[in-house]
């Protein structure tokens, strides 16, 4: 059976980023919907669906509203579109393609957790997508859809603002983001309290992802039961926008349920379509630099909630694959990465800010030419001493860090051993230094 | 209360406290550079982990959880069990070290730090003796972020301590992190310098060697330094400090934690105000009639000088004029001094050298109860306790004003005038007004116009010379230690009063105490504060 795309089913109408279209296409009639329902029932209905978070973590979405106190006074709704985890780009189609059905999803999950003010925290290099998510917010607030009074209702008001990052990866993570938010810089909190007791300016907060968001919005169209039955049910429901990158022949953002295996994602007709002039897969990056890798054996792995950990990954992440050929040096892979984690930390905790720096300097030693077998033991014992996971670090950009690094080397040990053997360096390595 | 276990060993602490500060009371060795009693928890340099027992889910077990748990973030509770001596915690304690000396420059030698630096102690305790990194070092700057301070970032553990103190404490938030990753710095707002009045304070909770005080910079090794429990003489307030010393000379002064007055904080004012106790102006020997004069003869010539004042009408032609920067048990002892001479002497407490207003911190403040810290309007350390003194004596009485309208009437024959101002403070009508006192009697610090007119001249000692009890603003009696000698060729200004009241002996301030507490209610409770344990401090 062919799958019906949900969430991509407007990027390839013409004029899908007008409302005119998006309402010719059945938008913003789950809203009226959701009005007609009620807050409870569209808090239950989405609890039904079993929806977990979009961003990376995986947390379910009905949860996580259910956590806001019930006596609170105010809440605010932060959307995270501050995509920045390397390899993906799912979030940037939303908006880019069909930014009303993230408005839609805004609104309904803002009646349904009866906040106030949302805020798009949108990543900054996102000049195509702030464009057109600002006219898109235009068209919905001449429509009532955002402002007093939403669609006549007397008792849902709410506005919305974009609010563009300064270009820190960190501000991703829920705390960072509302710190950057509130104008400070991007350090994560430490928790508790979590967003949902005390967020943005001290209030209750719900901060969910764009493609999250942009989930509610069938869910409360065709029903929960629908929705759960889409995907690998219970734990993995739903569609989901993977994105492929690297040398495939088709790269791009593609919608499959959950539960699509990398080998269809990178050589499946309706995606990748393999791999460009008969190059080879050395390795796979499955889902966001963050999950860690997969060999070429791994291929079957599921890109669901579950499967990615039994194969040693940090989880589904973001389902943004990067393909890594063999005609790829891994040495500059390993550089690339700790130098992306390092210059990406906040600088709060000790183990992250200064190990990650370590790293990257045993590895662009090691790409340099001048490696030692034991700096590979030397960084999978550094990368044991950080993590939010063990309780070391504040925020999970050290798990992050560490995920890739330590599948890269355990998994292609006998690659970086014999690139050390031979002690000749990468030439953009040495031509830099 | 709660009961929780450390380490196997059961402490009583209040419920909520920060675990890592009932640990640290309690005597446990745990690491930590972030936490500060007196500001926000923000747990980021991780050293202070540890492990916690709790309930398993799936089995109902009690297990150690396989987690870190940040202790400075964690309140106590009822019950609750935690260790910081597994091998996971030790483990952690090694990599952290490890990782703060990875750019460190380790250059101790010439460290100001050095003796009392966090970061040293540490690394004997906890760290490795070498480093496995073999890449240069990141080399971050060194810069000047105020006119007082130092910043040497290449030490600089990124605890942040200096940035929440100037946001939370001082109200003035001129400190900032910026750059990210191992480059972050501590910095300064463009164009807004760390100049507010407490900034000292954080050259004080910097646990390493990266901020600075330019005035104390290079001038001693810390480990040469003497420490004198004192009080500060600056404001009303009445701070704790500790004054450092050696060789005869002051060379910084730290605050000393009280709870009850200044809990963690002094101000600059204070730290820096003691300059003027080094000053080569000072009034060195007893001058009569503008002559040198030998102490015994000095003596012999106040007692020559009181006796017939005080004879005529009971002495009602003398006044004494108690300074409030002198400690009570002086001002009781001159009192006493001049009434045996003459009973019915007036007494005066001595001229308030007062600011417009007192400065409330975080800066806007203007509720004393939620200010964390303040710097008093009054510039004097003892009017309370003077005027306690006075009252406690009886007999004729006046405020400085009313003094000095009657002296301008001719009212007094003799006059004993204390001074002990760190600056002139004999303003033009006060000069006038006691050029109608036929004979005058000075104790001051420095020469001043009155001294230069005096019929006799008695140099005072700086409260760091001198031994005492200091009553505060709010009523606190204080004791201090003296820190340093008088200068050669002066007495403490207590202990030539001694001999003049006839007793006998080398002056403690207990002694006089002692006399004083039937009268004098105010000292019955003296405070010392408490000393903390080491980093709660």
């Amino acid at each position: 059976m062919a799958f019906e795309p949900v969430l991509s089913r407007n990027f390839n109408v013409p004029g899908s980023q007008s409302i005119d279209v998006y309402r010719q296409r059945g938008g913003y009639r789950a809203i009226a919907k959701a009005l007609e329902m009620g807050r409870d029932a569209v808090a239950e209905e989405v609890k039904k669906s079993n929806l977990r978070g979009r961003g990376g973590a995986g947390f379910p979405a009905g949860t996580k509203w259910s956590f806001l106190p019930p006596n609170r006074t105010v809440t605010y709704l932060c959307v995270n579109a501050d995509e920045s985890e390397p390899g993906t780009f799912n979030n940037r189609y939303i908006m880019e393609l069909d930014p009303h059905m993230l408005l839609e999803g805004i609104l309904i999950a803002g009646y349904t957790t009866r906040a106030t003010i949302a805020y798009i925290y949108l990543r900054v290099e996102y000049h195509k997508a702030y464009r057109i998510l600002q006219k898109a917010l235009e068209e919905a607030y001449a429509a009532n859809l955002f402002g007093k009074n939403i669609l006549g209702n007397p008792d849902f008001s709410m506005d919305c603002y974009i609010h563009r990052g300064a270009g820190a990866y960190v501000c991703g993570e829920e705390t960072g983001l509302i710190e950057s938010l509130e104008g400070k810089r991007g350090w994560p909190r430490i928790k508790p309290p979590f967003p949902a007791i005390a967020g943005a300016f001290g209030k209750p907060t719900v901060v969910n992802n764009v493609e999250t968001l942009s989930c509610v919005v069938p869910i409360i169209d065709r029903g929960a039961a629908w929705f759960a039955s889409i995907g690998l049910p219970p734990a993995s429901t739903g569609p989901k926008l993977y994105t492929v990158s690297g040398p495939v022949k088709r790269p791009g953002c593609y919608e499959a349920p959950l539960g699509l295996t990398v080998r269809e994602l990178i050589e499946g007709k309706d995606f990748g379509q393999g791999m460009q002039d008969g190059k080879k897969i050395k390795a796979v990056i499955p889902g966001g630099l963050s999950v860690g890798f997969l060999t070429s054996d791994e291929l079957d792995c599921k890109l669901d909630f579950d499967d990615p950990r039994k194969y040693g990954l940090l989880g589904l992440g973001t389902a943004g694959a990067i393909v890594i050929d063999e005609s790829v040096d891994l040495r500059q892979v390993l550089m690339n990465i700790a130098r992306f984690y390092s210059t990406e930390s906040c600088g709060q905790c000790t183990q992250c800010r200064e190990g990650t720096m370590w790293i990257y300097k045993i590895a662009r030693r090691i790409a340099s030419g001048t490696g030692r077998l034991e700096d590979l033991d030397l960084i999978t014992e550094i990368t044991a001493t950080m993590g939010m996971m063990t309780g070391r670090s504040i925020c999970g950009h050290a798990d992050g860090a560490t995920f890739p690094l330590k599948t890269l080397i355990k998994k292609f040990r006998l690659d970086f051993e014999n690139y050390i053997r031979n002690q000749k360096g990468v030439a953009e390595v040495i031509a830099a230094q | 209360m709660a009961m929780i276990i450390i380490n196997g060993r059961a402490v009583e602490c209040a419920e909520g406290t920060p675990v890592l500060k009932v640990a640290v009371d309690a005597g446990f060795d745990v690491p930590f550079y972030c936490f500060h009693p007196g500001l926000k928890i923000v747990a980021s340099c991780r050293l202070c982990l540890m492990e916690m027992r709790s309930k398993d889910p799936k089995t109902g077990e009690m297990v150690w959880s396989p987690r870190l748990i940040p202790s400075c973030q964690t309140p106590a509770r009822d019950g609750m069990e935690v260790r910081f001596d597994s091998p996971n915690v030790r483990q952690n304690q090694r990599a952290v070290m490890e990782d703060y000396l990875l750019n460190h420059p380790l250059d101790c030698p010439v460290c100001d730090q050095a003796g009392e630096c966090w970061l040293q102690d540490y690394s004997m305790k906890y760290g490795n003796a070498l480093s496995r990194m073999t890449e240069p070092k990141t080399v971050n700057p060194k810069k000047s972020v105020g006119s007082k301070t130092l910043l040497y970032q290449d030490r600089c553990v990124l605890c942040s301590r200096c940035v929440r103190f100037c946001r939370e404490v001082a109200g003035t938030n001129e400190l900032c992190v910026i750059r990210r990753s191992s480059y972050a710095e501590i910095d300064a707002f463009p164009g807004i310098p760390l100049e507010n009045k407490l900034q000292g304070n954080v050259v004080d909770i910097c646990p390493v060697g990266a901020l600075l005080d330019k005035d104390f910079l290079y001038k001693q090794r810390v480990w040469y330094l003497k420490t004198s429990k004192s009080i500060c003489p600056n404001c009303s307030t009445g701070c704790t400090i500790c004054i450092d010393h050696n060789n005869g000379r002051v060379w910084r002064l730290r605050p000393r934690t009280n709870r009850k007055v200044n809990t963690w904080w002094i101000c600059d004012e204070g730290r820096f105000g003691w300059k003027y106790v080094h000053s080569n102006q000072r009034l060195l020997a007893p001058m009569l009639k503008g002559a040198r004069v030998t102490w015994d003869a000095a003596l012999a010539a106040a007692q020559q000088l009181l006796a017939p004042a005080g004879k005529a009408q009971q002495g009602k032609g003398v006044a004494v004029v108690l300074s409030p920067m002198m400690a009570c048990e002086e001002a009781w002892l001159l009192a006493k001094v001049v009434r045996a001479a003459a009973p019915q002497a007036t007494l005066v407490t001595g001229f308030v050298p007062k600011a417009s207003a007192d400065e409330l911190f975080p800066v806007g403040l203007t509720d004393q109860a939620k200010a964390k810290f303040i710097i008093r309007a009054e510039k004097c350390p003892n009017r309370c306790g003077v005027e306690a003194v006075c009252k406690a004596l009886g007999g004729p009485q006046a405020t400085f004003a009313d003094f000095l309208a009657k002296a301008k009437q001719g009212t007094f024959a003799l006059a004993w005038i204390v001074g002990g101002y760190s600056q002139e403070w004999v303003t033009r009508d006060c000069s006038d007004a006691l050029s109608k006192v036929s004979q005058l009697i000075v104790q001051d610090i420095f020469p001043s116009s009155l001294s230069a007119r005096a019929d006799l001249a008695l140099p005072s000692c700086a409260w760091v010379e001198r031994e005492g009890t200091f009553v505060n603003h709010a009523g606190i009696a204080q004791p201090f230690d003296r820190a340093l000698p008088p200068p050669v060729g002066c007495q403490q200004d207590s202990q030539y009063l001694y001999r003049l009241a006839g007793m006998e002996g080398l002056y403690r301030a207990e002694k006089v105490r002692e006399q004083m507490l039937d009268k004098v209610a105010e000292l019955r409770d003296l405070w010392t504060p408490p000393a903390e344990a080491r980093g709660m401090h």
